[in-house]
């Protein structure tokens, strides 16, 4: 297993660097580059072109700029922004870095359980009308245009029952009274969840270990989980920047509403369909003749093993998910990678531009590999 | 020597040429596939949807624009250009649906329905042509891939699972940023850059399943060259699948078109995204105006929801036509 | 002579599918008793009703699989009156079955010897977990696996061993029936004699019942002590083996005798039965044998023989009963 993480990682270090060469060099071969935007301003002469050309390196024959720029992005150095200026690429990036991954993570992680679970529902149950009705439901969902179902999310949360904010993620009059920095607040949410996640997969690793009886082991995972929930809920309740975090988070509940609508479809599609094609297998017969529950012949066995397909899937409908992720927060003004792509680009800021894009890939490509290990875990036949 | 060309006469009366025949079994097996596909309800509904959409835009929306909405086009003679065309009767633009103007009017005063109507074609002309174009590339390097081994394929291979990890939305912005994309090269950047991907990959796995029937082998046998045997032999037999596939990229392309209008990054006249952005940046969809001017974003939001939606349900009905074992008994 | 005492009484068993195109008669009127302790085996070509009666047993048919009219008995309680909960208790703990094609029986995603182990804690819910690994184990000695074996996934087994494991799984919760579905089909013919002699060994030693199901005479003949012809969705005829093989009665049974090769005695001429059996979708009512029966008369295309027994202990479904297998043969040549 170590070792198949470590040929992934490694795999995934060369698609890194030749998707960083795809960038680069697209970028620079598109017209209206940095130069042209140069020569095109009257106001500069042309020994002020040249030396703004050397301050940014362009005047070095392009192979050599893409060393430079590899070599620097190892280093975290992206350049610095155009329309930031000074600020680096790197800082923006890592301001705006972790907004995304909490709204992502979280929309996702939502998505794939209600959808596992629906198409997990509806393939057991048959029955033509079923079929047809969460076929079209689900078609519609995963195609609608977002555009559509954000504004229709906003009209209807945000304006005819009031209840969520419109956007941005936090609410600027709350906040002015302070001088908290809405960076650090933001990872201190990120640090909670991520520990309530690890002690999810604690608890259920222990579970495993501890007790052979599925009650028991599911009894385990549940109070524990409960209980790092309560925990983290109580120190934000108490802490003096509780309504700061409380704030953020309700900001974050109709962009993760969006995201998730729009990546559940998928899931729910492909499960249901995947999990049609399970129960035809001999082995859920013989479970049926073990004499199992309905319940467990569905879930311990025609669900796992229907799971695998619609994991696969799951890494190809990733570069889905990530637009869907650049219009949502463009939408909700939430200030995160996919916003900053889109800025960046229709500024013609180039290095943030290209920073932005690069991370991006970069996110697509780790959620790959993570996407993977999980797969290996679930299925013992790949393993090896 | 008169017999013999008599008898040869005779001959051509009794054989049908190949190509008659070729004809008759292509129409045989499309009746047969129509009559599976006929059976979904699911392909049904969706292309129900595509001849609505294609006749409204296709022969509906001339009609209207020669006949009824000449009269409000600035001169009279000329038929409605709903992107030239403003109301001067009505004095408040954006003005809600009314008679005169079924789905009301943009900011600029132009007549929604009209806009949309006429985006129609468009949006059908990118979608398909996009389509096409990966379909074609994807069958070819597919097909090739599978047919030679070795290095070629897995270069192909390779490339298709790298093109597969690259964000593709991002990636269109970030292009189309750069550089003045119209609907036609953006139909082509679309085409060329699903093209190398995931479908190539799907498309080789059946051309491998092709390539290791008998009949291949006797066609090899029977001394055909290799580019005959592709086009001839291992290229029909993934049809099905690629014209799967196809409506799978129509709805992909007109999506992703959508999304780039609506950001205002085409350079184009008129599209569905468009009148959102024309919408958007005019300040109509903040805050409250959002329910206020819904005609304004609803209307194309919904078509473009339709139409992809729509070719995404005649994949699915096509889909047990291609594959047998997902249909019932 | 021991004291026969029935386990499971099959009555009138009458089981159709339901499809678009009409009721095919899948099982057609079925009757027969097993006996505790008795090795039954149900022999047929294929879609002749044999694995349909076996999931009708077990309450594992399709879902537009319609139970007409019949009883199962077993144990005195009639199975197919049982609730869904009350069926699984009796399922593998009662009535176990081997599939054919062992090698797709198992999940692949979890370990073989959990699932063994799975069916132990759902029938016995006090035995606990080092209790029903020993179990296993000695499942796994008694079919001839090496118990260390246990914790490895099924494809890290050979077919072979993934059916004496199936067969391990059937008897881990000391069932009273098993019902064995063409158990050794996939797998080559030494194989299959090693199968075949643990099978009967395993039997006779727990004093099991047991029903083989297969297309093969030769594998019927060597562990069954009865056996039952079935034909296009009826059991035709049904005796000791003995019975069957030296006095067959039914057409087809002779027919079916006649036509696999002895390696000892004189050489012979193989007899084979033309046509096919019929579409059994509305089937005809009338001896379903008689468009390919040599003996067929008026009578045989106007009604359905009566399943009666002609002899103790030998039941048939015909209006022409053959008795010596030598008359038959003669005939078949001339």
């Amino acid at each position: 297993m170590i070792k198949y993480i470590g040929n992934r990682l490694a795999q995934i270090l060369i698609l890194l660097v030749i998707y960083v060469a795809v960038v680069f060099f697209l970028l620079h071969s598109m017209p209206g580059g940095i130069e042209a935007v140069l020569a095109t301003n009257p106001n500069l002469t042309p020994a002020a072109r040249e030396s703004i050309l050397k301050a940014f390196g362009l005047t070095q024959p392009l192979p050599v700029q893409f060393v430079l720029y590899l070599k620097n992005i190892f280093t975290f150095n992206l350049g610095i922004s155009y329309s930031f200026y000074p600020t680096p690429v790197w800082t923006i990036i890592a301001r705006r870095l972790p907004r995304t991954i909490l709204l992502f993570t979280t929309a996702t992680l939502i998505a794939f359980f209600v959808g596992f679970a629906s198409g997990k529902s509806l393939a057991w149950k048959r029955g033509k009308t079923s079929e047809y009705v969460s076929t079209v439901v689900g078609v519609i969902a995963y195609t609608v245009f977002t555009p559509l179902l954000i504004f229709t999310l906003i009209w209807f949360f945000g304006s005819y029952l009031g209840i969520f904010p419109l956007n941005q993620f936090l609410n600027p009059d709350l906040w002015i009274r302070t001088n908290l920095n809405a960076q650090t607040i933001f990872l201190y949410l990120l640090l909670t969840i991520s520990l309530i996640g690890l002690a999810m997969l604690a608890s259920f690793a222990i579970a495993q270990k501890v007790s052979h009886r599925v009650k028991t082991r599911k009894i385990i995972f549940y109070i524990s989980t409960a209980i790092a929930i309560a925990l983290a809920v109580f120190w934000w309740a108490v802490s003096p920047v509780g309504i700061y975090g409380f704030d953020i988070l309700w900001h974050m509940i109709l962009p993760v509403m969006a995201v998730t609508i729009i990546s559940y479809a998928g899931t729910m599609l492909v499960m249901r369909d995947s999990m049609l094609e399970t129960i035809k297998e001999d082995f859920i017969t013989t479970a049926r003749a073990k004499g199992l529950p309905d319940k467990v012949v569905r879930d311990k066995h025609a669900a796992r093993t229907a799971m695998l397909p619609v994991i696969t899937n799951f890494v190809l409908s990733m570069g889905f998910v990530v637009s869907g992720g650049v219009i949502t927060e463009t939408l909700f003004s939430w200030p995160g990678m996919g916003m900053t792509l889109l800025d960046s680009v229709l500024a013609k800021d180039y290095p943030l531009a290209s920073g932005a894009l690069i991370f991006t890939g970069i996110f697509v490509l780790f959620a790959h590999l993570v996407i993977d290990i999980v797969y290996a875990f679930l299925d013992p036949r790949i393993r090896y | 020597m008169a017999n013999t060309t008599e008898g040869m006469t005779a001959s051509s009366e009794i054989f049908e040429s190949p190509f008659k025949i070729k004809v008759k079994l292509m129409w045989r097996a499309f009746k047969e596939n129509w009559r599976i596909f006929s059976e979904s309800k699911i392909g049904m509904l969706g292309l129900w949807i595509v001849i609505i959409f294609a006749v409204a835009g296709f022969v509906v929306y001339p009609i209207l624009a020669s006949t009824i909405w000449k009269s409000t086009s600035l001169n009279a003679m000329v038929s409605y250009n709903p992107v030239t065309g403003y109301d001067f009767t009505i004095a408040n633009n954006p003005a809600p649906p009314s008679l005169a103007h079924l789905l009301g009017t943009d900011p600029l005063g132009r007549d929604i329905l009209a806009q949309l109507l006429y985006s129609t074609p468009r949006e059908f002309a990118l979608g398909i042509i996009a389509a096409l174009i990966t379909v074609f590339l994807g069958t070819l390097i597919g097909t090739v891939s599978a047919f030679y081994g070795g290095v070629v394929d897995t270069f192909f291979m390779r490339l298709a699972d790298l093109v597969l990890l690259f964000p593709f939305i991002p990636f269109l912005i970030v292009i189309s940023g750069m550089m003045q994309v119209n609907l036609l090269t953006l139909a082509l950047i679309i085409g060329l850059l699903s093209g190398f991907g995931g479908i190539t990959i799907i498309l080789r796995s059946q051309a491998m399943i092709v390539k290791v029937k008998p009949f291949i082998e006797s066609a090899k046998v029977s001394g055909a060259s290799d580019p005959y045997i592709i086009v001839n032999h291992i290229i029909p037999n993934i049809m099905p699948l690629s014209f799967l596939y196809m409506m799978f990229n129509v709805t992909g392309a007109i999506f992703s078109e959508a999304v780039l209008s609506f950001f205002g990054l085409l350079n184009i006249r008129m599209s569905w995204g468009l009148m959102i952005y024309t919408a958007d940046t005019a300040g109509y969809i903040v805050g409250t105006n959002i329910g206020t001017y819904w005609w304004l974003w609803l209307p194309p939001g919904m078509a473009i929801t339709l139409i992809c939606g729509a070719f995404y349900f005649i994949g699915r009905g096509l889909d047990e036509v291609v594959n047998p074992r997902l249909r019932r008994r | 002579m021991s004291i026969l005492k029935p386990i499971l009484e099959v009555k009138n068993l009458k089981m159709y599918y339901n499809t678009r195109s009409g009721y095919v008669k899948a099982a057609d009127d079925v009757s027969f008793v097993l006996n505790e302790g008795e090795a039954m085996g149900l022999v047929g070509e294929s879609g002749c009703g044999k694995t349909t009666t076996s999931m009708a047993i077990m309450r594992l048919l399709a879902e537009n699989a319609e139970i007409i009219s019949g009883h199962i008995y077993f144990k005195g309680k009639d199975l197919l009156k049982l609730s869904e909960e009350e069926m699984n208790k009796v399922r593998w703990a009662g009535i176990s079955m081997i599939f054919q094609a062992a090698m797709n029986s198992l999940n692949p995603v979890y370990r073989v010897g959990d699932q063994i182990i799975e069916a132990i804690v759902t029938h016995e819910p006090n035995v606990t977990f080092e209790e029903a690994r020993e179990r296993v184990a000695s499942l796994y000695k008694l079919v001839g696996l090496d118990p260390k074996r246990m914790d490895n996934y099924p494809h890290e087994y050979s077919g072979g061993m993934k059916q004496r494991a199936v067969i391990a799984m059937s008897l881990s919760c000391n069932p009273d029936i098993i019902i064995a579905d063409e158990p050794t089909t996939a797998l080559d013919v030494i194989v299959q004699d090693m199968i075949l002699k643990e099978m009967s060994r395993i039997q006779k030693k727990l004093n099991m019942s047991m029903i083989y199901i297969s297309h093969d005479i030769a594998v019927i003949a060597e562990v069954a002590e009865k056996i039952g012809i079935m034909y296009a969705g009826k059991l035709v005829e049904l005796s000791d083996s003995v019975t069957i093989f030296k006095k067959p009665a039914h057409p087809y049974t002779v027919g079916l005798m006649s036509s696999f090769p002895s390696i000892k005695g004189e050489k012979k001429e193989l007899v084979t039965i033309p046509g096919e059996p019929p579409n059994l979708l509305n089937a005809p009512d009338s001896c379903r044998f008689a468009p390919r029966c040599p003996f067929a008369t008026k009578e045989c295309w106007e009604k359905e023989p009566p399943y009666e027994e002609i002899e103790p202990n030998h039941f048939l479904a015909c209006f022409h009963p053959q008795n010596l297998r030598k008359q038959v043969s003669e005939y078949a040549r001339g």
